[in-house]
Protein backbone atom coordinates (compact mmCIF):
# COMPACT_ATOMS: atom_id res chain seq x y z
CA UNK A 1 0.00 0.00 0.00
CA UNK A 2 1.69 3.31 -1.07
CA UNK A 3 -0.30 5.33 1.42
CA UNK A 4 1.15 2.75 4.46
CA UNK A 5 4.65 2.92 2.52
CA UNK A 6 4.45 6.96 3.15
CA UNK A 7 3.45 6.33 6.64
CA UNK A 8 6.55 4.59 7.36
CA UNK A 9 8.42 7.11 5.73
CA UNK A 10 7.43 9.66 7.56
CA UNK A 11 8.25 8.36 10.76
CA UNK A 12 11.63 7.46 9.94
CA UNK A 13 12.05 11.48 8.79
CA UNK A 14 10.34 12.72 11.77
CA UNK A 15 12.14 10.24 14.09
CA UNK A 16 11.04 8.55 17.50
CA UNK A 17 9.55 11.35 18.82
CA UNK A 18 6.34 11.10 15.65
CA UNK A 19 6.48 6.70 16.28
CA UNK A 20 2.94 8.06 18.88
CA UNK A 21 1.60 10.12 16.10
CA UNK A 22 2.26 7.79 13.39
CA UNK A 23 0.66 4.98 15.04
CA UNK A 24 -2.14 6.27 14.24
CA UNK A 25 -1.97 6.58 10.64
CA UNK A 26 -3.93 3.39 9.27
CA UNK A 27 -6.67 4.64 11.17
CA UNK A 28 -6.60 8.33 9.70
CA UNK A 29 -6.33 6.22 5.85
CA UNK A 30 -9.78 5.04 7.00
CA UNK A 31 -11.01 8.60 7.23
CA UNK A 32 -9.76 9.17 4.57
CA UNK A 33 -11.75 5.98 2.49
CA UNK A 34 -15.02 7.06 4.53
CA UNK A 35 -14.55 10.15 2.94
CA UNK A 36 -13.91 8.63 -0.71
CA UNK A 37 -16.39 6.39 -0.54
CA UNK A 38 -18.83 8.76 0.50
CA UNK A 39 -21.81 8.78 -2.21
CA UNK A 40 -23.15 11.75 -2.22
CA UNK A 41 -23.16 15.05 -0.84
CA UNK A 42 -24.69 14.85 2.23
CA UNK A 43 -22.27 11.91 3.32
CA UNK A 44 -19.42 13.55 2.37
CA UNK A 45 -20.62 16.53 4.40
CA UNK A 46 -21.24 14.35 7.31
CA UNK A 47 -17.97 12.95 6.96
CA UNK A 48 -16.21 16.30 7.76
CA UNK A 49 -18.15 17.39 10.09
CA UNK A 50 -16.60 14.66 12.20
CA UNK A 51 -13.55 15.37 11.35
CA UNK A 52 -13.68 18.91 11.86
CA UNK A 53 -14.91 18.44 15.12
CA UNK A 54 -12.37 15.71 15.65
CA UNK A 55 -9.83 18.21 14.71
CA UNK A 56 -10.73 20.96 16.65
CA UNK A 57 -10.37 18.36 19.87
CA UNK A 58 -7.18 17.73 18.97
CA UNK A 59 -6.05 21.56 19.18
CA UNK A 60 -7.97 22.20 21.88
CA UNK A 61 -5.86 19.45 23.75
CA UNK A 62 -2.86 20.97 21.79
CA UNK A 63 -2.44 24.10 23.36
CA UNK A 64 0.65 23.57 26.23
CA UNK A 65 2.28 22.41 22.93
CA UNK A 66 1.53 24.45 20.52
CA UNK A 67 0.25 27.50 22.20
CA UNK A 68 -1.53 30.37 20.70
CA UNK A 69 -0.96 28.20 17.05
CA UNK A 70 -3.43 25.58 19.03
CA UNK A 71 -6.41 27.80 19.33
CA UNK A 72 -6.08 30.05 16.49
CA UNK A 73 -6.53 26.52 14.77
CA UNK A 74 -9.56 24.99 17.03
CA UNK A 75 -10.89 28.35 16.10
CA UNK A 76 -10.90 28.06 12.46
CA UNK A 77 -11.74 23.66 12.56
CA UNK A 78 -14.92 25.44 14.77
CA UNK A 79 -15.95 27.59 11.79
CA UNK A 80 -15.72 24.96 9.42
CA UNK A 81 -17.63 23.15 11.38
CA UNK A 82 -20.43 25.59 11.52
CA UNK A 83 -20.25 26.14 7.72
CA UNK A 84 -20.07 22.44 7.02
CA UNK A 85 -23.25 22.06 8.92
CA UNK A 86 -25.10 25.17 7.38
CA UNK A 87 -24.25 23.60 3.86
CA UNK A 88 -25.51 20.37 4.98
CA UNK A 89 -28.52 22.25 6.35
CA UNK A 90 -29.28 23.40 2.69
CA UNK A 91 -29.40 20.19 0.94
CA UNK A 92 -31.91 19.58 3.58
CA UNK A 93 -29.74 17.45 6.22
CA UNK A 94 -29.97 17.50 9.82
CA UNK A 95 -26.25 18.46 11.03
CA UNK A 96 -25.05 15.99 13.88
CA UNK A 97 -21.20 15.52 14.30
CA UNK A 98 -19.64 12.91 16.23
CA UNK A 99 -15.96 13.01 17.84
CA UNK A 100 -13.79 10.19 16.31
CA UNK A 101 -11.86 8.57 19.26
CA UNK A 102 -9.96 6.71 16.88
CA UNK A 103 -8.15 9.70 15.43
CA UNK A 104 -7.64 10.96 18.22
CA UNK A 105 -5.38 8.18 19.13
CA UNK A 106 -1.22 8.74 20.09
CA UNK A 107 -2.24 12.27 20.79
CA UNK A 108 -0.78 12.31 24.57
CA UNK A 109 2.38 10.27 23.43
CA UNK A 110 2.97 13.19 20.97
CA UNK A 111 3.65 14.78 23.90
CA UNK A 112 6.75 17.33 22.54
CA UNK A 113 6.20 20.56 20.53
CA UNK A 114 7.88 18.52 18.20
CA UNK A 115 5.79 15.52 18.16
CA UNK A 116 2.42 17.39 18.42
CA UNK A 117 2.93 19.29 15.20
CA UNK A 118 3.20 15.61 13.30
CA UNK A 119 0.54 14.36 14.82
CA UNK A 120 -1.59 17.53 13.70
CA UNK A 121 0.54 17.21 10.10
CA UNK A 122 -0.74 13.88 10.22
CA UNK A 123 -4.49 15.05 10.65
CA UNK A 124 -4.04 17.88 8.70
CA UNK A 125 -2.62 15.69 5.73
CA UNK A 126 -5.69 13.11 6.15
CA UNK A 127 -7.97 16.27 5.42
CA UNK A 128 -6.14 17.98 2.72
CA UNK A 129 -6.26 14.28 0.71
CA UNK A 130 -9.84 13.70 2.10
CA UNK A 131 -11.03 17.47 0.43
CA UNK A 132 -8.94 16.69 -2.37
CA UNK A 133 -11.19 13.27 -2.93
CA UNK A 134 -14.12 14.98 -2.32
CA UNK A 135 -13.70 17.32 -5.09
CA UNK A 136 -14.19 14.36 -7.03
CA UNK A 137 -17.73 13.41 -6.24
CA UNK A 138 -19.26 16.68 -4.78
CA UNK A 139 -22.12 17.60 -7.00
CA UNK A 140 -23.15 20.40 -6.39
CA UNK A 141 -21.09 23.97 -6.52
CA UNK A 142 -21.94 25.91 -3.57
CA UNK A 143 -20.99 23.30 -1.78
CA UNK A 144 -17.87 22.14 -3.63
CA UNK A 145 -16.77 26.03 -2.56
CA UNK A 146 -17.32 26.02 0.49
CA UNK A 147 -15.21 22.99 0.60
CA UNK A 148 -12.35 24.19 -1.18
CA UNK A 149 -12.04 27.03 0.97
CA UNK A 150 -11.56 24.67 3.72
CA UNK A 151 -9.01 22.45 2.00
CA UNK A 152 -6.82 25.63 1.69
CA UNK A 153 -7.22 26.44 5.32
CA UNK A 154 -6.12 23.13 6.01
CA UNK A 155 -3.21 23.54 3.37
CA UNK A 156 -1.96 26.74 5.37
CA UNK A 157 -2.70 24.99 8.80
CA UNK A 158 -0.08 22.42 7.18
CA UNK A 159 2.71 25.15 6.01
CA UNK A 160 2.57 26.38 9.71
CA UNK A 161 2.92 23.04 11.50
CA UNK A 162 5.39 21.91 9.09
CA UNK A 163 7.61 25.28 9.76
CA UNK A 164 7.01 23.81 13.66
CA UNK A 165 8.31 20.26 13.00
CA UNK A 166 11.45 21.79 11.30
CA UNK A 167 9.99 20.53 7.42
CA UNK A 168 9.93 21.94 4.15
CA UNK A 169 7.16 24.57 4.07
CA UNK A 170 5.63 23.62 0.99
CA UNK A 171 7.83 20.70 -0.27
CA UNK A 172 5.42 20.58 -3.79
CA UNK A 173 4.18 21.63 -6.54
CA UNK A 174 0.93 19.89 -5.82
CA UNK A 175 -0.46 19.26 -2.39
CA UNK A 176 -1.67 15.99 -2.04
CA UNK A 177 -1.81 15.72 1.39
CA UNK A 178 1.17 13.09 1.57
CA UNK A 179 4.00 14.85 2.70
CA UNK B 1 -17.84 35.14 -11.48
CA UNK B 2 -17.48 37.29 -8.28
CA UNK B 3 -21.51 37.16 -7.92
CA UNK B 4 -21.01 33.26 -7.57
CA UNK B 5 -18.56 33.49 -4.97
CA UNK B 6 -20.40 36.25 -3.29
CA UNK B 7 -23.67 34.26 -3.32
CA UNK B 8 -21.30 31.28 -1.68
CA UNK B 9 -19.79 33.57 0.95
CA UNK B 10 -23.69 34.71 1.64
CA UNK B 11 -25.40 31.08 1.76
CA UNK B 12 -22.28 29.89 3.73
CA UNK B 13 -22.66 32.51 6.70
CA UNK B 14 -19.42 33.60 5.96
CA UNK B 15 -20.07 37.17 5.05
CA UNK B 16 -19.07 38.67 2.05
CA UNK B 17 -15.43 41.20 2.21
CA UNK B 18 -15.72 42.55 -1.26
CA UNK B 19 -13.50 45.43 -2.37
CA UNK B 20 -10.25 43.73 -2.86
CA UNK B 21 -8.60 43.60 -5.86
CA UNK B 22 -7.39 40.66 -8.27
CA UNK B 23 -6.55 40.02 -11.02
CA UNK B 24 -8.79 36.96 -12.10
CA UNK B 25 -9.39 37.78 -15.71
CA UNK B 26 -12.66 35.48 -16.41
CA UNK B 27 -12.55 31.95 -16.77
CA UNK B 28 -14.22 31.90 -20.21
CA UNK B 29 -17.74 32.44 -19.89
CA UNK B 30 -18.64 28.60 -19.88
CA UNK B 31 -21.95 28.71 -19.94
CA UNK B 32 -22.52 25.54 -19.94
CA UNK B 33 -21.79 25.46 -16.33
CA UNK B 34 -22.81 28.16 -14.21
CA UNK B 35 -21.42 27.40 -11.20
CA UNK B 36 -25.30 26.70 -9.20
CA UNK B 37 -26.93 23.76 -9.01
CA UNK B 38 -25.44 20.42 -9.73
CA UNK B 39 -21.95 19.85 -10.61
CA UNK B 40 -21.60 19.56 -14.31
CA UNK B 41 -25.07 18.87 -15.82
CA UNK B 42 -25.08 15.93 -12.97
CA UNK B 43 -23.13 13.96 -15.32
CA UNK B 44 -21.46 10.69 -13.45
CA UNK B 45 -18.28 10.63 -12.49
CA UNK B 46 -16.55 7.83 -14.30
CA UNK B 47 -12.93 7.07 -15.70
CA UNK B 48 -14.10 7.06 -19.10
CA UNK B 49 -13.45 9.99 -21.27
CA UNK B 50 -16.14 12.73 -20.66
CA UNK B 51 -17.93 13.76 -24.07
CA UNK B 52 -16.02 16.21 -26.47
CA UNK B 53 -18.62 18.85 -25.49
CA UNK B 54 -17.38 18.53 -21.76
CA UNK B 55 -13.55 18.78 -22.52
CA UNK B 56 -13.92 21.98 -24.61
CA UNK B 57 -15.66 23.11 -21.51
CA UNK B 58 -13.08 22.23 -19.19
CA UNK B 59 -10.51 23.13 -21.82
CA UNK B 60 -11.51 27.04 -21.47
CA UNK B 61 -11.61 27.00 -17.70
CA UNK B 62 -8.12 25.20 -17.91
CA UNK B 63 -6.87 27.64 -20.39
CA UNK B 64 -7.50 30.75 -17.79
CA UNK B 65 -6.19 29.28 -15.19
CA UNK B 66 -3.03 28.51 -17.64
CA UNK B 67 -2.89 32.20 -17.95
CA UNK B 68 -2.58 33.21 -14.28
CA UNK B 69 -0.13 30.39 -13.73
CA UNK B 70 2.18 32.05 -16.46
CA UNK B 71 1.53 35.60 -14.84
CA UNK B 72 2.33 34.14 -11.71
CA UNK B 73 5.63 32.64 -13.18
CA UNK B 74 6.34 36.07 -15.36
CA UNK B 75 6.16 38.03 -11.90
CA UNK B 76 8.28 35.60 -9.70
CA UNK B 77 11.08 35.52 -12.56
CA UNK B 78 11.28 39.29 -11.94
CA UNK B 79 10.77 39.09 -8.66
CA UNK B 80 13.71 37.05 -7.79
CA UNK B 81 15.70 39.94 -9.56
CA UNK B 82 15.23 42.13 -6.58
CA UNK B 83 14.90 39.60 -3.55
CA UNK B 84 17.66 38.41 -0.92
CA UNK B 85 17.97 35.66 1.58
CA UNK B 86 14.45 33.63 2.68
CA UNK B 87 12.39 35.47 0.16
CA UNK B 88 14.49 35.50 -2.61
CA UNK B 89 14.28 31.22 -1.36
CA UNK B 90 10.85 31.27 -0.86
CA UNK B 91 9.67 32.73 -4.33
CA UNK B 92 12.21 30.42 -6.06
CA UNK B 93 10.39 27.59 -5.01
CA UNK B 94 7.04 29.19 -5.89
CA UNK B 95 8.31 29.82 -9.39
CA UNK B 96 9.38 26.44 -9.85
CA UNK B 97 6.06 25.54 -8.96
CA UNK B 98 3.98 27.89 -10.91
CA UNK B 99 5.57 26.35 -13.77
CA UNK B 100 4.94 23.20 -12.73
CA UNK B 101 1.11 23.85 -12.49
CA UNK B 102 1.44 25.50 -16.46
CA UNK B 103 2.88 21.84 -17.71
CA UNK B 104 0.51 20.16 -16.31
CA UNK B 105 -2.49 22.43 -17.46
CA UNK B 106 -1.16 22.20 -20.67
CA UNK B 107 -0.85 18.65 -21.05
CA UNK B 108 -4.95 18.41 -19.63
CA UNK B 109 -5.78 21.02 -22.17
CA UNK B 110 -3.88 19.09 -24.56
CA UNK B 111 -4.90 16.14 -23.82
CA UNK B 112 -8.34 17.25 -24.44
CA UNK B 113 -7.43 17.86 -27.67
CA UNK B 114 -7.17 21.62 -27.32
CA UNK B 115 -4.21 23.87 -27.93
CA UNK B 116 -2.92 25.25 -24.16
CA UNK B 117 -2.89 29.35 -24.64
CA UNK B 118 0.92 30.54 -24.75
CA UNK B 119 2.64 32.96 -22.45
CA UNK B 120 2.10 36.70 -22.91
CA UNK B 121 5.78 37.66 -24.75
CA UNK B 122 5.69 40.30 -21.78
CA UNK B 123 3.76 40.79 -18.87
CA UNK B 124 3.29 44.58 -17.24
CA UNK B 125 3.70 45.00 -13.26
CA UNK B 126 4.04 47.66 -11.12
CA UNK B 127 7.07 49.75 -9.59
CA UNK B 128 7.74 47.79 -6.57
CA UNK B 129 10.42 49.92 -4.58
CA UNK B 130 10.98 47.21 -1.54
CA UNK B 131 10.72 43.62 -0.75
CA UNK B 132 7.72 43.64 1.15
CA UNK B 133 5.83 45.68 -1.54
CA UNK B 134 7.35 42.86 -4.00
CA UNK B 135 5.65 40.13 -1.32
CA UNK B 136 2.42 42.03 -0.83
CA UNK B 137 1.89 42.12 -4.38
CA UNK B 138 2.70 38.27 -4.79
CA UNK B 139 -0.06 38.70 -2.56
CA UNK B 140 -2.28 39.61 -4.99
CA UNK B 141 -1.06 37.68 -7.43
CA UNK B 142 -2.02 34.40 -5.42
CA UNK B 143 -5.31 35.65 -4.23
CA UNK B 144 -6.28 35.93 -7.90
CA UNK B 145 -5.13 32.17 -8.79
CA UNK B 146 -7.19 31.21 -5.60
CA UNK B 147 -10.60 32.84 -6.77
CA UNK B 148 -10.09 31.83 -10.35
CA UNK B 149 -10.12 28.23 -8.91
CA UNK B 150 -12.41 28.67 -6.70
CA UNK B 151 -14.77 30.06 -9.51
CA UNK B 152 -13.42 27.58 -11.72
CA UNK B 153 -13.31 23.92 -9.36
CA UNK B 154 -17.53 24.00 -10.06
CA UNK B 155 -17.23 24.18 -13.61
CA UNK B 156 -15.22 21.63 -14.25
CA UNK B 157 -16.79 18.42 -15.97
CA UNK B 158 -14.78 15.55 -14.68
CA UNK B 159 -13.71 14.44 -11.37
CA UNK B 160 -10.44 13.64 -11.88
CA UNK B 161 -9.68 16.99 -13.19
CA UNK B 162 -11.35 18.77 -10.23
CA UNK B 163 -8.97 16.97 -8.03
CA UNK B 164 -5.91 17.85 -9.42
CA UNK B 165 -6.69 21.84 -9.58
CA UNK B 166 -7.59 21.32 -5.89
CA UNK B 167 -4.35 20.29 -5.52
CA UNK B 168 -2.79 23.48 -7.47
CA UNK B 169 -5.75 25.66 -5.44
CA UNK B 170 -3.87 24.11 -2.08
CA UNK B 171 -0.31 24.87 -2.87
CA UNK B 172 -1.69 28.65 -3.91
CA UNK B 173 -3.13 28.82 -1.06
CA UNK B 174 0.22 27.53 0.68
CA UNK B 175 2.39 30.15 -0.83
CA UNK B 176 -0.37 32.72 0.53
CA UNK B 177 0.62 31.36 3.91
CA UNK B 178 3.89 31.36 3.32
CA UNK B 179 4.24 34.72 2.09
CA UNK B 180 2.15 36.53 4.71
CA UNK B 181 4.48 34.87 7.12
CA UNK B 182 7.71 36.53 5.46
CA UNK B 183 5.74 39.74 5.77
CA UNK B 184 5.46 38.85 9.62
CA UNK B 185 1.78 38.46 9.65
CA UNK B 186 -0.47 35.75 10.57
CA UNK B 187 0.34 32.48 8.53
CA UNK B 188 -3.59 31.51 8.20
CA UNK B 189 -5.21 34.63 9.41
CA UNK B 190 -8.79 33.27 8.40
CA UNK B 191 -10.80 29.88 8.52
CA UNK B 192 -11.66 29.83 4.45
CA UNK B 193 -9.15 30.78 1.88
CA UNK B 194 -11.50 32.82 -0.36
CA UNK B 195 -8.52 34.90 -2.60
CA UNK B 196 -10.41 37.80 -0.90
CA UNK B 197 -8.64 40.57 1.04
CA UNK B 198 -6.47 38.54 3.60
CA UNK B 199 -6.26 35.04 3.94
Amino acid sequence: MPEADHSRREVLVAGGAALAAAAAAPLLTGVRDAFAQAGDDESILRAALNLEVTAATVYQRSQSQLGGIARLFRNQERQHATALAAALRLLGGKPSATIDRNLMGGLAAASSRRARAQFCINLENTAVRAYEDAHRNLRDARTMQVVTTILGNQAQHLVVLRQIAGRPAVPGAFERGRS
Amino acid sequence: LDVDRRRFLTVAGLGFAGGAATLVAGCGGNKQNKGTGPIAGEKPQSPSPEPAESDVADSTVLNAALDLENQAVAFYTQAMKALTGANLRAVRNFRDHERAHAAVLSRAIKGMGRTPDAASKSYRFPRLPTQDDILRYAIRIENGQIGHYIDALPRLNTGSARAEVASIFATEAEHLAVLNGQLRERSAPTAFVTGQGVG
